[in-house]
């Protein structure tokens, strides 16, 4: 894993909701943390976060 | 009488990327200012001065990163400049992001461990406070132990405070650092720091977890023994460090940071729906696109126009008031419309240069990037490397030094090889002159032939690059990761004034960097058509064809004759590419001088002579073969001394500079070769 995901602030347990997304399983466009922060990421990136999904 | 000598300070400004150090770099420092690279992303270092209260103080502007830990060449460039030249500046300016507070505070963090004397800046507070955030910068202050100053960059706002406190020194030292070493690895770390005699616990901590260059202390890492290896996995060390630290800021955010409980969304949110849609994303991108196209070549119209009847008069007027005889042929024939030819396209590469720098400090290419990602991927590229191949349209030189922000080595190695394939701003002189030259003024659907011949060269030059990189691919070696992680900046509202005084700046230099050769090639081939070998020539008589013919400069071109005839090319054209080598744009220069050295129609333009230009036997010289054949030339082949230059200083490797140079060259030949060919 990347250690840059660690370092913009999205640790383990850190909740995200998926804005968009590139076509044909492009990268995800996030927003994750209290103050909304927006980073772009690939799927294969992005598994490594525990997704659980929020009610 | 007061000692009126000028106190001498240096700073540093550091920061996450998007946070804004540039522009307050711009505001801070009004004269004096090296910028270091092309477009708005800062990947090398800038350095400016400004003068306060008798103070002469000088800024360096380093690029943005997240971590003292460098992922990529540019955030290299920044932990080294940090680390190693810690003697030559007295403190930093750390501007932190009011919107992504907490990730600012991580490098914050890291810098005051390493006993760096900080000042902290909080941009763009304003900002945050519309979006509902309200930070207690007191409070904030308090808990770190640290100078905190706000500002909003863009409106000027909080410049001069800033100035003030660092003239009064208002630099925080911490006494205690913010991240305890774990337990486990306290031994090694007392081991070594009485090793080298470091006191500061945590940079030698950083040596142990850094895996890559860190600074001067690397050596000591050699000196290190199995046994202490052993407990050193140094990706394993920072993501623990940065775990505990972010447990430390999540600490400090809650009792600094308050939020209102409704989120206003931002203008970014509302243009990211359009910007990034499926579909919308890219019909947007297109339309940007053409946009800048249809401006560069038809908006510029105006200015090349008034350009051309400009050197046509200096032309006319110094060819009738400079004594007759070859010099004036060669000035007014030969240098003036050489050096025309290029100033010419001035408002184009300025146009183009304009746009670029607005998309970029606008925080849209984040955009494009995440766009192409996908579609890059399959030629063993990185959404990051559209970023060059689009900028790579002005000068492929700013292009190659951005590819530093790219984090995987093949991604950007790839990368730097297959940009100077993009149709950069040289290669339009070239192109315009063999396009008029060989394609009619003919419409297809209203659109003109020319126009889409030279929209073919910019789609030949585009997809030469992707299938090179897809060639690329199967040849380098894979190594590290390859990821997208990136920051997806709020839009800013570009720096129209600053951008285009940085696009005039660049146009200049362009100009006069081009001109100086031009000056010098015109030179060199008056002597060398002006001398021949001694019996057949006389020196004082007025130039005729059959005299031309017998200078150096003829013998030279017929030596390379075999070589360029199965392209289509006479030992003009031949002369004309050779020196083309120096410097694509050089060609229409050489070109008008050689025209003009054998010249009883000097009334004519370069272009009427060329296309009237016959062979013995009655053919033009300028066929529709032979000028699709410099045009493919000029498409693939390498010819820019500086680019090379820049190759090799990227890649650090003879032998990717060597493999470029020969690959394009052996294509450009071939390609041009069977295109004369077939089409003669």
């Amino acid at each position: 894993m990347p250690n840059k995901i660690i370092e913009m602030g999205l640790l383990p347990e850190t909740s995200f909701v998926i804005l968009h997304q590139a076509p044909f399983s492009g990268p995800l466009y996030i927003e994750y943390g209290e103050e909304k922060t927006r980073v772009a990421l690939r799927e294969e990136e992005a598994r490594f976060i525990f997704v659980e999904p929020e009610n | 009488m007061p000692n009126s000598a000028k106190k001498q300070k240096h700073i540093l400004l550091v920061g996450n990327p998007n946070v804004g150090k540039s522009t307050l770099f711009n505001l801070l420092c009004n004269k004096n200012q090296k910028t270091g690279n092309y477009a708005g992303v800062t990947v090398a270092s800038h350095e400016g001065t400004y003068l306060y209260k008798d103070e002469e103080v000088e800024i360096v502007d380093l690029p943005g990163s997240y971590s003292i830990y460098p992922t990529s060449e540019d955030e290299a460039i920044f932990t080294k400049y940090l680390i190693e030249e810690q003697e030559k500046y007295s403190g930093v300016i750390y501007i932190a992001d009011a919107l992504n507070l907490k990730r600012s505070l991580l490098l914050y963090q890291q810098i005051k461990d390493l006993g760096i004397p900080v000042l902290m800046v909080i941009n763009q507070v304003d900002l945050a406070e519309k979006r509902g955030l309200h930070i207690d910068s007191k409070k904030l202050s308090e808990l770190l132990g640290q100078n905190i100053l706000e500002s909003n960059a863009k409106k000027n706002i909080g410049i001069d405070e800033i100035r003030e406190s660092i003239f009064k020194d208002e630099f925080s030292v911490s006494d205690k650092p913010y991240f305890d070493i774990p337990s486990e690895n306290l031994g090694l770390v007392f081991k070594i720091s009485r090793q080298i005699e470091e006191k500061n616990f945590y940079k030698v901590w950083t040596l142990i977890a850094a895996d890559t260059y860190l600074g001067k202390l690397e050596s000591v890492k050699t000196q290190l023994n199995q046994e202490d290896r052993k407990c050193m996995v140094p990706k394993r060390l920072q993501v623990q460090e940065t775990i505990r630290r972010y447990q430390q800021i999540d600490g400090i955010i809650t009792q600094t940071i308050s939020k209102k409980p409704q989120f206003k969304e931002l203008l970014t949110e509302k243009l990211d729906k359009v910007l990034v849609h499926p579909v919308l994303g890219y019909l947007v991108f297109g339309i940007i696109l053409l946009t800048i196209f249809q401006s560069v070549f038809f908006i510029a119209e105006y200015p090349m126009n008034w350009i051309d009847a400009a050197f046509a008069w200096l032309s006319e007027t110094s060819r009738t008031w400079l004594p007759e005889g070859p010099l004036n042929s060669l000035i007014s024939d030969g240098i003036i419309p050489g050096i025309g030819g290029i100033v010419i396209f001035a408002p184009q590469i300025g146009i183009l240069l304009y746009f670029l720098y607005l998309l970029e400090d606008s925080g849209y290419m984040a955009r494009v990037i995440f766009l192409m990602d996908r579609f890059l991927r399959p030629f063993g590229l990185n959404g990051k490397s559209i970023v060059p191949l689009v900028s790579g349209t002005a000068c492929a030189i700013p292009a190659i030094m951005s590819t530093r922000n790219i984090e995987n080595v093949k991604e950007r190695l790839i990368t730097i090889l297959i940009t100077p394939f993009m149709t950069c701003s040289a290669r339009l002189p070239v192109y315009s002159i063999i396009i008029a030259l060989i394609f009619s003024d003919g419409t297809f659907f209203g659109v003109k032939y020319k126009a889409i011949a030279l929209l073919g060269m910019y789609f030949l030059g585009f997809a030469t690059s992707l299938i090179a990189a897809f060639i690329l691919k199967y040849f380098i070696k894979n190594t590290g990761k390859t990821f997208l992680v990136m920051d997806l900046p709020t839009y800013k509202m570009p720096l129209w004034k600053y951008d285009l005084k940085l696009v005039l700046g660049k146009v200049w230099e362009f100009i006069t960097g081009a001109g100086k050769i031009i000056l010098a090639v015109s030179v060199i081939l008056w002597f060398l058509s002006y001398f021949g070998p001694k019996d057949d020539f006389h020196i004082l008589e007025h130039h005729s064809d059959v005299k031309l013919e017998n200078s150096y400069l003829a013998k030279i071109g017929k030596q390379m004759e075999p070589v360029i005839s199965p392209l289509g090319y006479d030992w003009k054209m031949g002369v004309g590419i050779l020196t083309s080598f120096a410097a694509r744009e050089v060609f229409v220069g050489t070109m008008s001088t050689l025209y003009s050295l054998d010249d009883d129609a000097p009334e004519k333009s370069v272009i009427e002579k060329m296309r009237s230009d016959v062979k013995p036997n009655g053919e033009k010289v300028f066929s529709f073969a032979t000028g699709l054949s410099i045009l493919i030339f000029y498409a693939f082949a390498m010819q820019c001394i500086s680019t090379i230059a820049v190759v090799y200083r990227e890649t650090k490797s003879w032998k990717w500079t060597a493999i470029q140079l020969v690959f394009m060259s052996g294509l450009a030949y071939l390609a041009s070769m069977l295109v004369y060919q077939f089409f003669k």
